[in-house]
Parts: structure tokens; sequence; C-alpha cells
């Protein structure tokens, strides 16, 4: 049924986290479990690439919340991309684009941490 | 019914035998002498009838209560002991008064008619008490036996009219006579009951035979010797001495038998008694598995118990509790002693293979010499409690004395740990689902100051209906709604949603209420009041936590509205049957606490005119799912809203929640849903 399923890609310096399936308050852990590992191991540029998820709840919504500001305190940030139109409306709805990137693209999202650095 | 009908049977018995004890006493009124044959075989018969019935009554007595079998003893004993007074008695008037049989008057016939029924009743109860014996703890049908012995009493008792019509077939008489001995001593063989004795009342039972054989012994010398008792018994009826004879025979040989079989039963009367022990001990712990749910009562018992089954001085009971094994009773022993024993023979590492374990004082030499305690034990037995093959507890008992554990014991304490586990187990899970009961009970507590938090009732207005609607997905959830006046002319309206589900959504959201009561009485200005919203949640909500809110104050004279939304799905105005969404850019509440909130939010001005509808609602509605896993979606409320815009605000509400009742029919409800509406009315018209 509701299946979840998250990857960790090395692209350079800079970690994509390839989310699949639906993302709610059940599988939400799985992701902060791969959040607090990337923390551990320094690494602060994210990509979460959303090609493949169908659906996010508050919950999986709260994650990236938890782990922006210490990345970005860092300078690192977390870019979202590749999200198609419903999820992207969930994030649109409660004003995510005023505060995260969107990116059609993984690359694009992943050029620009390198433009910046 | 059944006891009853057996019953009537009974007392019937009972009439009968009292009629035939009359019409007796009658025929020796009417008949003092009955030398005719005649005479003298009704009369046998007669007596024969009154001692049959009555042995028949007491039968069914006997049978309808549960008599002791040492008790019975006791009867037979007592009873057979005023056979000898009755007798001694009887002889002793007689002799003295010396009164020749033949010339005797009335009042001394009435007199010795009198004894004999009562010796008929007295014998016919000696012999329906050890018939009872007889037949007490049989596992077969032995009334086979019984049956054939009395026929044979029968015999013996009627023999005495050939007797009477020539003495020469005497041999008849005296080869049923022989024949009723062998039966009797055959039949007084079964004893089995004995063993089933404490041993306190198998020492009893051979000092009651010793004085049974003696009595009856008494008692049989009197009536077979030559004597005036048995001079009047005979005049009376010689079948009734025979029948006498008999049953006095067979007391002693049965008090015979009972007096060796006790004694050789008496060696091993504490072994029985022990292992009677053991089963009423386990039979105890079975009624503690399905009766105490108690788990330290229970655990107390157990440990009681252990040291019953096995004679053991001390014992304790370990629980597994996480990785830890926690002492949870103890039994004639220190707590600190038992806690420090325990971890001792656990450190050693014991094969728990052969179920029980026995450690000798030997193996705890390492321990004594450490431990301050004054230790006197000499060996101690373990076993394990199992519980899905995985170790949940120790069970342990000690003795002090130099005897050691032997085959038994390890049985009894192995068992006693098995069902000491079941046991546990059970409390364990009973306690577990009342705790999962106490949980829900709070949640029903819960449910219920949701409910006092949230309004009442929706403000009652002349142009304006308003209707609202909060159904949470669990017992409580995080959604929120409220009304508020502003004064005479605004209104303000609030619908919020914080993110997740259930109690932790609640208790915020109870935080949430807090804040949007107070601070709407402060600030009228929608914008500024989610501003400030969004300041105090700063210190309350954690980081992943957000909360979408649409708040508007509506101006109930002009019908002006503004708006201010953060994060929260968009309101929906339909007039005439045209919907519009009312969607002012805002961030949910929480995601920023800088000037990013602030600069994201943006006021709407709106009007509502005549017969417009405002709709304002959580995703749980746009998100209800059915069972193909698809959304129920943003068009269909719109168009359920623009279809219906002639109805009042609670029908509408009606019929969004009827529609999507109907779409998630087999999908369970997965968020909280909040529906609030406002229709203004035209009654101008």
């Amino acid at each position: 049924m509701a299946d979840f399923n998250v990857n960790l890609r090395g692209v350079g310096s800079v970690s994509v986290i390839d989310v699949k399936g639906y993302l709610d308050a059940h599988t939400a852990p799985e992701l902060e479990n791969m959040f607090s590992k990337l923390i551990t191991d320094k690494q602060f540029k994210v990509v979460v690439n959303f090609d493949q998820l169908n659906y996010i709840s508050s919950a999986g919504l709260g994650v990236f919340m938890a782990f922006v500001e210490q990345m970005r305190d860092n300078q690192g940030d977390i870019k979202f991309s590749n999200m198609n139109d419903s999820v992207y409306n969930i994030f649109d709805l409660l004003g995510f684009p005023v505060l995260y990137e969107f990116y059609k693209d993984e690359k694009e999202a992943v050029n620009k941490f390198s433009n910046l650095s | 019914m059944k006891f009853n009908l057996q019953k009537i049977a009974r007392s019937r018995k009972l009439e009968y035998s009292i009629f035939v004890f009359i019409l007796l006493f009658l025929y020796n009124i009417v008949f003092p002498m009955h030398d005719v044959l005649v005479l003298f075989i009704i009369h046998e018969m007669l007596v024969f009838a009154a001692a049959f019935i009555l042995f028949e009554y007491l039968k069914d007595f006997f049978t309808s209560r549960m008599v002791q079998p040492i008790s019975l003893v006791l009867n037979i004993g007592i009873f057979a002991a005023v056979i000898f007074l009755v007798a001694s008695i009887t002889k002793f008037t007689l002799s003295s008064n010396n009164i020749n049989i033949e010339t005797r008057n009335f009042i001394s016939a009435l007199f010795s008619i009198l004894a004999i029924f009562i010796l008929i009743g007295i014998v016919i109860f000696i012999f329906s008490s050890l018939r009872e014996l007889f037949f007490l703890r049989q596992k077969k049908d032995p009334s086979v036996y019984m049956n054939t012995m009395l026929v044979f009493f029968m015999f013996t008792f009627f023999s005495n009219i050939f007797v009477k019509i020539n003495p020469e077939y005497d041999f008849i008489k005296e080869s049923f006579y022989v024949v009723s001995i062998i039966l009797i001593s055959l039949n007084s063989l079964r004893v089995s009951w004995i063993g089933f004795l404490p041993k306190k009342q198998k020492v009893y039972l051979i000092l009651i035979s010793v004085v049974l054989i003696l009595v009856f012994s008494f008692n049989f010398g009197m009536i077979s010797g030559d004597d005036s008792f048995e001079t009047i018994v005979v005049s009376f009826s010689p079948g009734l001495l025979t029948l006498i004879n008999l049953i006095m025979l067979y007391g002693i040989i049965f008090s015979t038998v009972l007096f060796f079989t006790t004694l050789f039963h008496l060696p091993t009367a504490e072994a029985f008694d022990r292992k009677r022990e053991e089963v009423s001990s386990l039979i105890d712990l079975t009624k503690l598995i399905t009766q105490v749910f108690d788990f330290k009562e229970l655990a107390e018992s157990v440990t009681l118990l252990t040291s019953k089954i096995c004679n053991s001085d001390a014992s304790w009971l370990v629980i597994k509790q996480g990785d830890e094994f926690e002492l949870k009773s103890v039994n004639n022993i220190g707590y600190l002693e038992a806690d420090e024993l325990t971890k001792f023979i656990l450190g050693q590492k014991y094969d728990m293979d052969e179920g029980v374990t026995i450690v000798t004082r030997h193996n705890l030499a390492p321990f004594v010499k450490n431990s301050n305690s004054q230790f006197n034990f000499d060996s101690i037995a373990f076993s394990c409690l199992m519980h899905h093959e995985d170790i949940s507890g120790y069970l342990f008992a000690a003795r002090s004395l130099e005897i050691k554990y032997d085959d038994d014991d390890r049985k009894a304490i192995s068992a006693f740990a098995n069902y000491a586990a079941v046991a546990l187990e059970n409390a364990k899970l009973i306690e577990e689902s009342i705790e999962k009961e106490r949980m829900e009970k709070e949640l029903d507590v819960a449910r219920e100051i949701q409910r006092k938090i949230l309004p009442h009732q929706v403000p009652e207005l002349d142009e304006y209906q308003f209707s609202a609607l909060f159904i949470p997905a669990f017992e409580v959830g995080g959604d929120y709604y409220d009304f508020f006046k502003l004064d005479e002319e605004n209104y303000a309206v609030v619908v919020a949603d914080v993110s997740g589900k259930g109690i932790s959504a609640a208790f915020i959201m109870a935080e949430v209420k807090g804040i949007f009561g107070s601070l709407s009485k402060i600030f009228s200005n929608p914008k500024e009041l989610l501003v400030r919203v969004n300041d105090v949640l700063k210190d309350t909500l954690d980081r992943k936590t957000f909360v979408t809110s649409i708040y508007y104050v509506i101006n109930i004279k002009t019908g002006k509205l503004s708006f201010a939304r953060s994060g929260h799905t968009p309101a929906l105005l339909c007039s005439n049957g045209v919907i519009q969404k009312i969607q002012p850019p805002g961030i949910g509440l929480g995601l920023d606490y800088g000037i990013s909130f602030e600069n994201s939010l943006k006021e709407m001005e709106i009007s509502l005119n005549y017969n417009d509808i405002l709709v304002l609602y959580s995703d749980g509605i746009p998100e209800s799912k059915n069972s193909n896993f698809e959304d129920f979606g943003y068009e269909r409320i719109e168009k359920i809203v623009s279809d219906s815009c002639h109805l009042s605000a609670s029908e509408i509400s009606n019929k969004i929640m009827t529609e999507l009742t109907t779409f998630s029919l087999d999908n369970s409800q997965h968020d909280d849903i909040t529906l609030v509406i406002l229709k203004r009315l035209n009654n101008n018209k």
C-alpha cells in the first residue's frame, strides 16, 4: 500500500535524496534518519528529488523544517527538485516557496550549490 | 426435577418401612406365638420385608449426601456399641425380673418387640454404612458382588424355614451361611479408600478399627452364645438372628481388614500426603491463573506455593524486566540475601538444559565467603520460566537441611515454574490491557475536553447563518475553529490546522485556541493578528511543527470582510453559483519566525452580498481518500458548494459531509476535518 523509499546519492559535494512513494507520519522517520546521518557526516548541501513522490503529509513537510536551519547555519541548504504539480501545490499552499528553493530539474539545483562555492 | 422425584421416592420408602413395621407390630400383637408354619413363614417374610425396605431407604439416604469415610466408620462403631448396650440392658432387665419367656406378660412383650425393632434399625444402619464404605472410591461398578452377597443373606435368612420344618435340614442353612461368610470376606477387601486418607486420619482409623473389632466380637458372642438376648430374638424370628449374626460377622471381618490395611498403608502415608499436597498446590495455582490478575499477588502466591510443594525453607521469584532480572517476591528469605544469591547464581552461567538446576553449598562457597549475611542453606534448586523460548524469569527454592532435592522435587519445581510462567504472563497481559483501557478512558476525557474548548454554538445573527463542524481522525485532533464577537458590528472567524494528528496536535490546538482567543481581543487587523500569533508560537512550537490558519473579520452591517491566511487551504466564496477562491498570500505559522513571515502575508478585502456563501475548511476534506487512493479533491467541494448555494449553511455542510462519507466509504478517515460555513441572508426580500 502506502510505500515509501528513500535513497541517497552523492553528486559532487552535493547529497541528493530520492524520495519515492508516500511520505506521511509513518514514513517520515525514515527521511529524518537520513537527514540526521547527513548532519553527522557534515553533508549540509542537500537536494531532495521528488520525482517519484506521490504524496506528502504535514508530518512529511515537518522533516524539512526540522533540518533546514542546521543546513543553512553550515553554509548548506535543502533544495527541492522534480516536484509534480500535486505535491508542489501542497508546498505552495503552505508558502514553502517563500522560504525554500524549488527547481524543475535536479541538475539545476545541484549547480546552484556549485555556483555559490 | 429429577432430584425432586428421587426425594419423593425416598420419602415413600420411609412410609413403606414405617407401614411394614407397624404391620409387623400388629401381627405380633395378634399372633404372639407363631408356631404354626404358615404364620411362621408370614412372620419371617414380614421381618425380612421390614429390614429390606429400611435398608433401601438408608441406602438412598447415604447416597444423597457425601459422607466422609472416617465418620462412617465412627458411626458404625457407635451403633455397634449401642447394640451392645441394648443387648446388655435387655439381658439384665429380663434376667433380673426373672420373667419366663413362655409366660411373659403383655408389657414385656411390647418391650421386647420394641427392643427388636431398635435392633433391626441399628443393624440395618450398620449394614448400610458398610455398604457405603464398600462403594467408596470404586472406579468400576462392584454392585454385582454386593448384590450376590445380599441374595445369599436372604437365602440364609429364609433357610431357617427349612430348619423349622425339619431340624435335619440344618445343612441348607449351614451351607448358605458359609457361602455368605466367604462373600463377606471378599467384599471386605474393597477398602482402597484408605489410601486416600491423610496420615492423621489413618492413625485415627487404626484406633477405631481396634475398638470396632472388640465391639463387634462382643456383639457376635452375645448373639450367638446361649443367652437370654438370643432367646428373645430367636423366639421373635430365627431369620433375624441369622441376619444379625451375619452382619456382626461382616463387622468383625471388615474391621480386621481395616486394621491391617491401614497399618500397611501407614508407612507410605507421608509420601502420599506430599503428592496430594503437590496436586492441590497445582490446582491452587491453576485457580490463581484464572482468578488472580494482580501481578504482585500472583508472584507472592507462586513463591509461597513453591516452598510448600517441595518442602523448601525459602523460595523467591525473579522476573526479567528489560534486560535485568528483578526480584519480584520472596518467601522466608531476606530481600537482600535473595537478590545477592540470584546475582551470584545467575552469574555462574549454569546450563539450563535440564530444566531444574541444583546448586549445593559447595558451589556456593565463594558466595558464602564474601557475603555478610548469615548463609544457612544447604542446597538451592532453580528453574527458568520460559515464554516463547525466551527466559522470562527464574524460580528459586532453597533448603537448609541436608536433604537433597530428589527427582520428584525437580519435577515439581519444573512443573511449577511452567505454570507460573503462564500465570505471570497472563497477569502481565491483563495488566497491559487494563493500562490500555485506562489510556482509552484518558483519551475519552481528552476528546471531551477538546469538544468543550471548541465553540458550543455558532453566533446567532439575523442576517447571517453560521454552521460549524469538527470531526477528528482519532479521538482528538489538531484542527481548530472559533468565533469571536469583536464589537457590535464586527465578528471574527478562524479556522486553523496543526500539523500532525492525535494527542500531540491536540495539545498545540488547545494552545492555539488560547493565543487566538486572547490576541483577537487586542488586534482587530487580521494580518497583524497572525503576525502576533506567529511571534507567540515561536517559543512553543518545535521546528517540525507548523500551524496553518485562515482568519477573517466581518462587519455584519456592511458585509465587508478582511482576510488573512497563513498557509491554510483557501476559502471558497460562492455568489450566484460562481465559485471564487479566496487565497491571500501567506506562509504557515511556525515556518519562519523572522521578517519573511510578515512579508509573505497579504490582507485581502471582499464583500459578502446577499445569499453569498463563504466556506472555510481544513485539508482533511480535499485530502480524504477513497479505496483507490484518489483524493476527494478541491473541485468536488467547489462543485457541491456551487450546486447548493440556494441551501442554508447547515444544509450545505450536511451535503458536503454526505458526499465525503460516500466517497471515502471504504477508507478510514486519516486527517481531521473542519468545516465552517457562513451565509448572508436577505431578510428584506
